[in-house]
């Protein structure tokens, strides 16, 4: 006997006043006919592969939200809301479906019009990710189908039709027993809409300076730099601001099968081609760089990826096996490009007289494979226990053809001709890189008692490169390499001087031909210890151990604890091994006060082996022979850095992080979000880099009101902010037999002429506070870490930089059927801003004169003040949508979609004005500004039509 | 003087009344069963309008692998014959809604029942699943709303979002990924269902997730840059930053945090001199501070791309003269 409850918009609508179980004459019949809309379909695959959705910025859920909603709900609760407590959103009405003498039913829908541009919509940040043009717009459409007499269905969807942000879906199949899915979407990447690009042939191999310029490709005498530089700032300025852009081009296609009740297989492929430019970095000139120029990396790239897997599931046994390939192909993998800077060569390099071309090696093919097998079988009758295993292992794979050190034939190295332009001149004409890894996950759960269930988990990773590169010319046995084309030689010599026995010269290892302990058994003191001679290979290994429980305090309480051991043990790194001890403990209230608690709060301290600040030995020069001791030889290349700095990544640290979510029901049709989360990461034993704490703090508001189906309106609110600090120690010098006289206001005397105060000095009541006298006994120790007295890195030239982030976003919008009229209203504001601050001492670091600061110095400091200008974003977004239908088929909707951005950002600060900054000696040209302003309105008239 | 003789009518409508209670009663009291989908249609064919054209519905009724497919609502719900004794007695169905009361154990138990496995190996003690979510916060069968999988909200992201506020706020920061302008979605990433890492990663680690759409920087490169191989994260924020490229910082603070050498110039003081705009404050050049031969203080250390403008392969590079990846 049907006894069906009122509903409760029943109750509050005297119009469904009537009798009971009216609602029983809708048969099933007439139920499979009311088809919806066709919505995107499901594309979505949780566990595996990307490409989830297809949709665009103005679709941003793949189809038109333009839809109306259905008045009567989901039945009799109106408000309904999840476990949570959060309301569920009320449905679309519903449309009936066309019927065909085949069998096959349908719907249909298509928006399309005009869309109309105003403002600067050319800006770089406005077009980033999305493609807005005037004209002509099919802004999406949809196909629906399905024969229910096969349980055969077919969906198509897309939107964005013809241009560069446009997605296609195509889902076919039976229902519960095969799927094909197809998809292409394209996504833009707009970098730069001020890009003043000096070449042709951008997106090509080869970029050749453009003719009518006035520019050269390596400038020789009687050019200069100076020249070059008025030159290259004079093309410049004559040179229209272009956009540096890609567009990734992807599409698939991927099968699913239910072989039977346990049984499923899937297989997929896929292939995104991406193709453009975007800036990029080159340098001339020796090794700190001078001749810097802003280039547009050419991109050609299209990777193949294919995956396929089984997965059999019963009640108590399921397991999963994938197996996986990737190709990367790089179309355009070596970029040359014309150089217009003039270019001194440098000493130890002749044989040529200019750099014409730079050349780049830009990322190599590589093939990646993955295999995986995980399974999970549960033993209810031990304990309600579940046992759970992964193996996994991946190889990665490149072997591309090296690049030659230069291009230009005849150059010579401390007098050899090692045909530098050839592969000859290398240890190995291909890469032969080849990194694998492994996967073993081991988790077993049991519930000893209700409401008790323990868990336990292990879990070993690891990975090993047999990557090797030596750099070493076997053609003259010359160790190094040649960098920015030639225009610097970085050769790992022997020193020339009495270090060395007489004769001695910077080729007296090449007899070696390449053979390390050979070169090592002659036992010569080498020029410089911080010489790259071979390539590290890097390893790690990465093990977790835990347990945790979660206790059921009451049917709607629970808390939890979890503990976990983290250990990374690295090959090459500062720290062979690093662990770190995890403790969470959770609470999940769902009944506090009608509304659900969820907190976690997260203690993990790491720490780990003594920290070698200089592992590196083995791959540099300072490898090759025995320690200078000769008197004025500068030591500071074999101490590579500070003994006192630590690398964030290895670096002892411990982190707190608290989260808590509060979701409540303030009313029926009210709903209500809280969210914090802290998080704070303190760096305890770190004097230099990243010290002290890096905080994040985090809250969130949201509200929703859904008085009735054809109304809903949404607000929330978010503030971050967020603080990392760090300290430097800019580095002196360390020279054998030389002494240095540590002045009190940090400043460093050196040597002889360095000895005495100035009168300035002593004017001002400097005074002497400490020498030290680097000698062979002590340079190890004296020169390592900072220290008052150590010259290389002293505590007068300590300098620290605190970074403060603060973002506020915010939204509000509505959906408002007006039954004339659908309105969709929605507006985000964004605010970020980075503060810079920083601590330095002038007269440590040399800004200024110790004792007798010059006002070229005094002004160079008010430039310093006390940091870099704020780095600000705001940005709004309004979204406007009325849809006014005209008849059952067909509406009209208004499209308005303003936008408006301010971008501030120090290190842009001047380009604009100055695109090749005057820097004698040190040319460069910077030939994007960054981000620019904008405000700018999409508005588009469409037609929408449903049948 | 009153009659005392029973009016019979009376007597028959307190009997039938009494049978009916007893009959309630003991449908309700004897064990469920199925009573088919026409049954329940019959009080929520206003339900049923949306949920026949749900995946769930039109699998069931169209091709359904087994009996207990077949039974359409009961499927989900379990047998129906309590429930339509007693409709309001929420003991006797099994619901998916807060109000409804099921446990949520209950409520997972019934949707995994035929779900486990696959994407949903991991489920059982992952994040999600500890945190006490139900399968029904995060999907709604009985509608169908969102591109595919049966999501609560209109689309993947504005699922996440109902309790991920925060990371969903911070995709509109000024470096993001295109999850706002509908590109990607958080399950591109991540595996709300549960995964062998502590995220819900897709992959075995951050970097291999990573790779999935950034293939290019797979490598293995010649020269290796440390923190790069190991954690893409070390360096990029990626769920949105205030700094270029999805940094965590900005440059050249970002990389100083690791590099201090003995020479040259990463460990050096930068600051607000060495922008560009510092040159044109200190011009034209040559001026009585600034005399002919003297430098401006600008470095391409600071301006644009910072460090970038010279270590443009930073990833790792493949060029024999790359080993401070400028090639």
């Amino acid at each position: 006997m049907c006894r069906c409850p009122p509903s409760r918009r029943a109750a509050r609508l005297a119009a469904l006043a009537g009798p009971p179980c009216r609602r029983a004459a809708l048969a099933p019949l007439v139920a499979l006919a009311l088809a919806q809309w066709a919505m995107a379909p499901a594309q979505a695959d949780s566990g595996v592969a990307v490409d989830t959705a297809q949709a665009n910025a103005l679709n941003p859920a793949g189809l038109s939200s333009a839809r109306p909603k259905d008045p009567d709900g989901l039945g009799l609760s109106l408000n309904s809301r999840s476990p949570t407590g959060l309301l569920y959103p009320e449905p679309w009405a519903l449309r009936p479906a066309n019927m065909t003498d085949s069998g096959w039913d349908y719907n249909a829908s298509a928006e399309f019009g005009w869309l109309h541009l105003n403002g600067g919509f050319g800006a770089s940040k406005y077009r980033e990710y999305k493609d807005l043009r005037d004209g002509l717009t099919l802004h999406n459409f949809a196909l629906q189908a399905e024969k229910p007499a096969d349980a055969r269905f077919f969906e198509l969807y897309g939107g964005g039709v013809g241009r560069e942000d446009q997605y296609f879906s195509l889902s076919t199949g039976r229902y519960n027993a095969w799927r094909v899915k197809a998809f292409y979407s394209e996504t833009p990447h707009v970098f730069t809409s001020t890009y003043r690009s000096l070449w042709n042939g951008v997106g090509s191999a080869n970029l050749t300076l453009k003719p009518g310029t006035g520019l050269t490709a390596g400038p020789t005498a009687p050019a200069t730099v100076l020249i070059t530089e008025a030159a290259v700032r004079a093309a410049v300025a004559a040179t229209p601001d272009t956009t540096l852009s890609l567009v990734r081009k992807k599409g698939g296609v991927r099968l699913d099968a239910t072989l039977s009740e346990h049984w499923k297989a899937y297989a997929a492929y896929t292939n995104e081609n991406r193709e453009g430019a975007r800036p990029f970095g080159m340098v001339f000139g020796g090794g700190g760089g001078a001749g810097s120029m802003e280039i547009p990396e050419s991109i050609d790239y299209n990777t193949h990826d294919l995956y396929a897997g089984v997965q059999w599931a019963t009640a108590r046994t399921q397991v999963n096996l994938q197996a996986s390939a990737s190709f990367f192909r790089n179309h355009v993998p070596t970029q040359s490009i014309d150089n217009a800077w003039f270019v001194a060569v440098p000493g130890g390099v002749t044989g040529v007289t200019s750099f014409p071309q730079g050349q780049f090696a830009l990322y190599p093919d590589n093939d990646a494979y993955s295999l995986k097998l995980e399974g999970a079988h549960a033993m209810p009758e031990f304990f309600r226990s579940r046992v759970t295993a992964l193996l996994h292992a991946t190889s990665t794979r490149q072997n591309d053809p090296l690049l030659p050190m230069v291009v230009q034939p005849g150059l010579l190295v401390n007098g050899l001709n090692g045909q530098w332009n050839t592969t000859a001149s290398l240890s190995k004409t291909t890469a032969g890189a080849r990194i694998d890894s492994r996967l073993a996950d081991l988790g077993l759960a049991l519930a000893p008692t209700d409401g008790l269930d323990l868990r336990a988990k292990l879990r070993h990773y690891e990975t090993s490169n047999d990557t090797a590169y030596w750099a070493c010319n076997p053609l003259t046995g010359q160790w190094g390499r040649l960098i920015n084309n030639g225009s610097a030689a970085v050769t790992a010599n022997p020193a020339v001087s009495a270090a060395n026995p007489p004769g001695t010269t910077a080729n007296s290892w090449n007899a070696a031909a390449c053979n390390l302990g050979a070169v090592q058994a002659m036992n010569l003191v080498p020029a410089a210890g911080n010489i790259n001679i071979r390539n590290i290979p890097y390893e790690y290994t990465q093990d977790n151990v835990g347990a945790s429980g979660d206790w059921r305090l009451t049917m709607r309480q629970n808390l939890s604890l979890a503990l976990e051991r983290e250990t990374f043990r690295r090959t090459h790194r500062e720290r062979d091994r690093t662990w770190e001890d995890k403790l969470k403990l959770g609470y999940v209230h769902r009944d506090l006060a009608g509304g659900t608690l969820r907190a976690s709060f997260e203690n993990a301290r790491r720490r780990g082996s003594t920290y070698n600040s200089d592992p590196y030995e083995e791959f540099y020069s300072s490898s090759m022979g025995p320690l200078p001791s000769l008197t004025g030889a500068n030591v500071s290349s074999w101490i590579h850095t500070n003994d006192l700095h630590r690398k964030f990544d290895l670096a002892d640290r411990d982190t707190r992080v608290l989260n808590l979510r509060f979701n409540h029901a303030l009313r029926e049709d009210v709903d209500l979000g809280l969210a914090w989360q802290w998080k704070d990461a303190n760096y305890p034993n770190s004097q230099f880099g990243r010290k002290g704490h890096w905080r994040q703090n985090s809250l969130n508001a949201d509200i929703t009101w859904q008085p009735q189906p054809e109304l809903s309106v949404y607000g929330f609110a978010t503030r971050q902010t967020g603080s990392i600090r760090q300290a430097g120690d800019q580095a002196g010098g360390c020279a054998l037999g030389t002494t240095y006289y540590f002045r009190s206001d940090g400043s460093i005397g050196t040597g002889a002429a360095g000895a005495n105060l100035t009168a300035a000095q002593v004017a001002a009541g400097i005074t002497t506070v400490a020498t030290s006298t680097v000698t062979v006994a002590n340079w190890e120790t004296l020169c390592a870490g900072t220290a008052s007295d150590n010259p290389l890195f002293n505590t007068g030239r300590v300098w620290t930089v605190r970074q403060d982030d603060s973002n506020t976003t915010a939204g509000v919008g509505l959906k408002w059927d007006l039954k004339r009229a659908l309105l969709d209203l929605n507006y985000t504001y964004t605010l970020g801003r980075t503060r810079f601050a920083y601590t330095f001492n002038p007269a440590g670091l040399g800004t200024v004169t110790s004792g007798a600061p010059t006002p070229t110095q005094q002004f160079v400091l008010s430039l310093i003040g006390d940091g870099l200008p704020d780095q600000v974003i705001r940005t709004h977004v309004i979204d406007a949508s009325l849809l006014v239908p005209v008849n059952k088929l067909a509406s009209v909707r208004l499209l308005v979609r303003h936008e408006t951005g301010k971008y501030r950002d120090p290190h842009y600060d001047g380009v604009a004005e100055n695109r090749v900054p005057f820097a004698t000696g040190n040319p460069a040209a910077f030939l994007d500004t960054g981000a620019q302003d904008f405000r700018a309105t999409a508005v588009g008239v469409l037609f929408q039509l449903n049948w | 003087m009153r009659s005392t003789t029973l009016n019979p009518l009376r007597w028959l409508a307190w009997l039938a009344a009494l049978l009916t209670a007893w009959a309630s009663a003991a449908a309700a009291a004897a064990p469920a069963a199925y009573i088919g989908e026409q049954a329940c249609i019959g009080c929520h064919g206003q339900e049923n309008k949306h949920f026949s054209d749900t995946l769930h519905a039109k699998a069931f009724r169209q091709n359904p692998r087994n009996d207990r497919e077949g039974r359409v609502c009961e499927a989900c719900h379990g047998p129906g014959s309590q429930h339509a004794a007693s409709p309001k007695d929420k003991t006797l169905l099994i619901g998916f809604t807060k109000n409804w009361g099921t446990p949520v154990d209950k409520m997972n138990e019934q949707c995994l029942s035929c779900h486990q496995g696959g994407n949903r190996l991991h489920w059982p003690g992952s994040t999600h699943a500890g945190n006490k979510l139900a399968c029904s916060d995060c999907h709604n069968p009985m509608e169908k709303l969102p591109a595919g999988s049966l999501l609560a909200r209109h689309s993947i992201n504005d699922t996440c979002a109902t309790c991920h506020r925060q990371q969903r706020s911070e995709f509109n920061k000024r470096s993001h990924m295109p999850l706002p302008e509908g590109k990607i979605t958080c399950v591109d990433c991540h595996n709300p269902h549960g995964s062998a890492t502590k995220p819900l990663l897709k992959a075995e680690n951050t970097n291999n997730l990573c790779y999935s759409c950034h293939a290019e920087k797979r490598g293995p490169f010649l020269w290796e840059h440390a923190p790069v191989r190991e954690n893409c994260a070390n360096c990029h924020s990626p769920h949105g930053s205030n700094h270029d490229k999805l940094l965590v910082a900005a440059r050249p603070y970002l990389c100083q945090q690791c590099h201090s050498p003995s020479i040259g110039h990463p460990g050096n003081f930068w600051n607000n001199s060495n922008t560009a705009a510092s040159v044109t404050k200190e011009g034209p050049f040559p001026n009585a501070l600034f005399p002919a031969g003297a430098n401006s203080t600008m470095s391409q250390r600071v301006v644009n791309r910072s460090c970038q403008n010279c270590h443009s392969q930073i990833h790792g590079s493949n060029h024999p003269a790359g080993a401070r990846w400028q090639r």
